[in-house]
């Protein structure tokens, strides 16, 4: 077992070579390789829209409202004639815009509060931990939803609510890679030597402790994704025409039971696709950085 | 006794969590920046109609001393009339529990009672094709959104196949429903002896129930994987394994000891899955709690968003203890330390 996680350590630098070093990555998870490349592709619909979309994605078509998928128009077009495959491909914009802000949100809020409760422990800890305990009794879509409807729906407010609400995540491995680390001789003698709390935090503490953090970090993505797209499926937050993905789906909603499942089911399987890439990103990620996971399923 | 003394401490513990709860939802609607009384008047309304309103609603007092009132009132029993429908809130809410209980229980039972084993045989294979297998459906069902599984099985078997009712509602809108004993209309028509009601109830339940299933299944599987793989690789486990004892009596062993956590996990994940059920309940406009409250919050009505989380708090701490109780029942070791 001790052998796994060291050759784990080992192998990035000293198998040579950017070529040998992904496919050390492959072989060790597929499921990671496969996630990745997953969102490559998503990556580049955002990039390149421009060149990729056939038809504007807020254009509507008057003559040819709730056309069926042709060579003119690939996946259709909905209620306003709008063309819902350029549509698919510019949602994958807000997918990201979404998305990247909240990881960073949760971490730049989770991360500093996990450091200091498990570093200093004590009723300060005992408090913040169980507000977070209080806070998981309710199913994070109604937190979601009561809090962006209360705070006002908008993208802006989307994004901060939902960074705010999953910061608790990033707290809780922080904390706990924290206190097993602050026994450590290395943050001792940092005490010691006179650093003061913030530098053995972020300095000494940081580095270390940030791994399950980063682990965590692709399946929060795909759950603010998911979750974002839900408010819109919803009304609250992004409003249709916008193309994205939640509001996409909220309007062939109705269509759905009347035989025209294009405007619904493209979308969503764009949805299913990018969050099933971020899920297989972070699983991989969780056995390449923990190597002991994958090892006890040996 | 000890089952008493334990319930005892934890309606102890609960009385603060409720009080928490119910000043947090009271805040969190009233110091977002959405004013429901604009709403409620509509847009023709002169400002003396919106105050008189206002006052009417008793939101031109100060936050305490709101508070404070609408605390006397809970104290009392009275969860307040709803804002928009001004019917009270409570008995709102009690007639749509049941509703959305009995959704979710066969939802989450038949999830569980396919996940577990599922999950259970591939940690008993690992890495081998079949966990492969799950391992990927699993991961599939963490990542379809409820409401558009939801509007797929609505194509697929209502429309395309015309195996399944439309989504409108728990029973057939041409049947008169069931005079009301539990508020499920599957058992009310059984008492009730209307076969008919009986037969769409079933109908109707069966693409919701699907769904909930299909959604609860995946984290079970992959949850029950992982407690049967670790308890797998623990030191009594590989001892026995390494004393000779045979494969199947090994196998047992893990079974027993991933029992508790996994009944564990799957309470949790109950109160989890109130969210999915109630996008689910939206979707197939199943009446229950679930959509109750997402209308609520989605409408500003502030008295029944706070019945409806007050509710919801409830909920969870009841399936807590009775999970607790369960696991106290099957291992009393964990009762003597607790």
């Amino acid at each position: 077992m001790s052998g796994a996680a060291e050759s784990a350590r080992i192998a990035l630098p000293a198998s040579g070579g950017a070529l040998a070093h992904v496919i050390g990555v492959a072989r060790r998870s597929p499921t990671f390789v496969i996630g990745a490349a997953i969102i490559l592709a998503f990556a580049a619909l955002a990039v390149f829209h421009p060149w990729l979309m056939p038809h504007d994605p807020v254009r509507a078509f008057p003559t040819q409202v709730l056309h069926a998928p042709d060579a003119q128009f690939w996946f259709g077009t909905d209620s306003n004639g709008m063309d819902v495959f350029s549509r698919v491909i510019y949602g994958a914009i807000y997918a990201f815009a979404i998305a990247a802000p909240v990881v960073v949100i949760g971490m730049a809020i989770g991360v500093p509060i996990g450091l200091f409760t498990g570093y200093r422990g004590g009723w300060l800890d005992e408090i913040v931990m169980r507000f977070f305990d209080a806070l998981r009794v309710f199913p994070s879509i109604i937190l979601a939803l009561a809090v962006v409807a209360a705070a006002g729906p908008s993208l802006l407010n989307v994004i901060l609510v939902l960074g705010i609400l999953d910061s608790p995540v990033y707290a809780r491995v922080v904390r706990a890679e924290v206190l097993a680390l602050r026994a450590n001789a290395y943050v001792e003698s940092a005490v010691a030597a006179g650093n003061p709390t913030w530098r053995i935090l972020f300095v000494h503490l940081m580095p270390n402790a940030l791994q399950g953090a980063m682990a965590q970090s692709a399946v929060r993505a795909a759950w603010a994704v998911r979750i974002s797209a839900t408010l819109a499926f919803l009304g609250v937050g992004i409003q249709p025409p916008t193309p994205e993905w939640g509001a996409m789906i909220r309007q062939g909603a109705e269509y759905m039971v009347t035989g025209q499942w294009w405007v619904g089911i493209f979308p969503g399987a764009a949805l299913i696709a990018l969050v099933l890439g971020l899920n297989m990103l972070g699983d991989g990620l969780q056995d390449l950085l923990d190597p002991r996971r994958k090892a006890a399923t040996r | 006794m000890a089952i008493l003394r334990f319930l005892l401490r934890r309606l102890v513990l609960v009385v603060p969590l409720l009080l928490a709860v119910v000043f947090f939802t009271f805040m969190l609607v009233r110091i977002g920046g959405q004013d429901p009384v604009a709403r409620i008047a509509g847009p023709t309304a002169t400002q003396g109609e919106i105050e008189t309103i206002r006052s009417e609603l008793g939101l031109d007092k100060p936050l305490f001393a709101q508070f404070a009132i609408y605390l006397g009132l809970v104290a009392r029993g009275d969860l307040g009339r709803s804002w928009i429908s001004n019917r009270p809130v409570l008995s709102d809410i009690v007639e749509r529990v049941p509703v959305t209980l009995e959704l979710m229980l066969w939802g989450v039972g038949i999830g569980a009672l396919v996940g577990i084993p599922v999950g259970l045989f591939a940690a008993s294979r690992p890495n081998r094709m079949f966990d492969q297998l799950s391992r990927g459906i699993s991961l599939l069902g963490f990542s379809i959104p409820t409401y558009w599984l939801g509007l797929v099985m609505l194509f697929v078997f209502f429309y395309l196949l015309d195996w399944a009712p439309p989504g409108m509602g728990r029973v057939s809108l041409m049947l008169t429903p069931p005079p009301r004993v539990t508020g499920s209309y599957l058992i009310d028509g059984l008492i009730a002896a209307d076969w008919e009601v009986v037969h769409s109830a079933a109908a109707q339940l069966v693409l919701p129930v699907l769904c909930v299933a299909i959604i609860s299944a995946a984290p079970i599987i992959k949850q029950t994987r992982a407690i049967a793989l670790e308890v797998s690789a623990s030191d009594y486990v590989r001892y026995a394994r390494a004393a000779g004892l045979p494969r199947r009596q090994v196998q047992q062993m893990v079974l027993r000891n991933s029992r508790t956590p996994v009944i564990t996990y799957v309470g949790t994940e109950l109160t989890g899955l109130v969210g999915s059920t109630s996008l689910i309940e939206y979707v197939f406009a199943w009446g229950g709690l679930g959509q109750y409250g997402l209308n609520a919050i989605i409408a500003g009505d502030f008295v029944a968003i706070q019945g409806y989380v007050l509710f919801l708090a409830m909920f969870s701490v009841i399936v807590f203890v009775v999970v607790d109780l369960a696991v106290m029942i099957l291992e009393p070791r964990a009762a003597l330390q607790g």
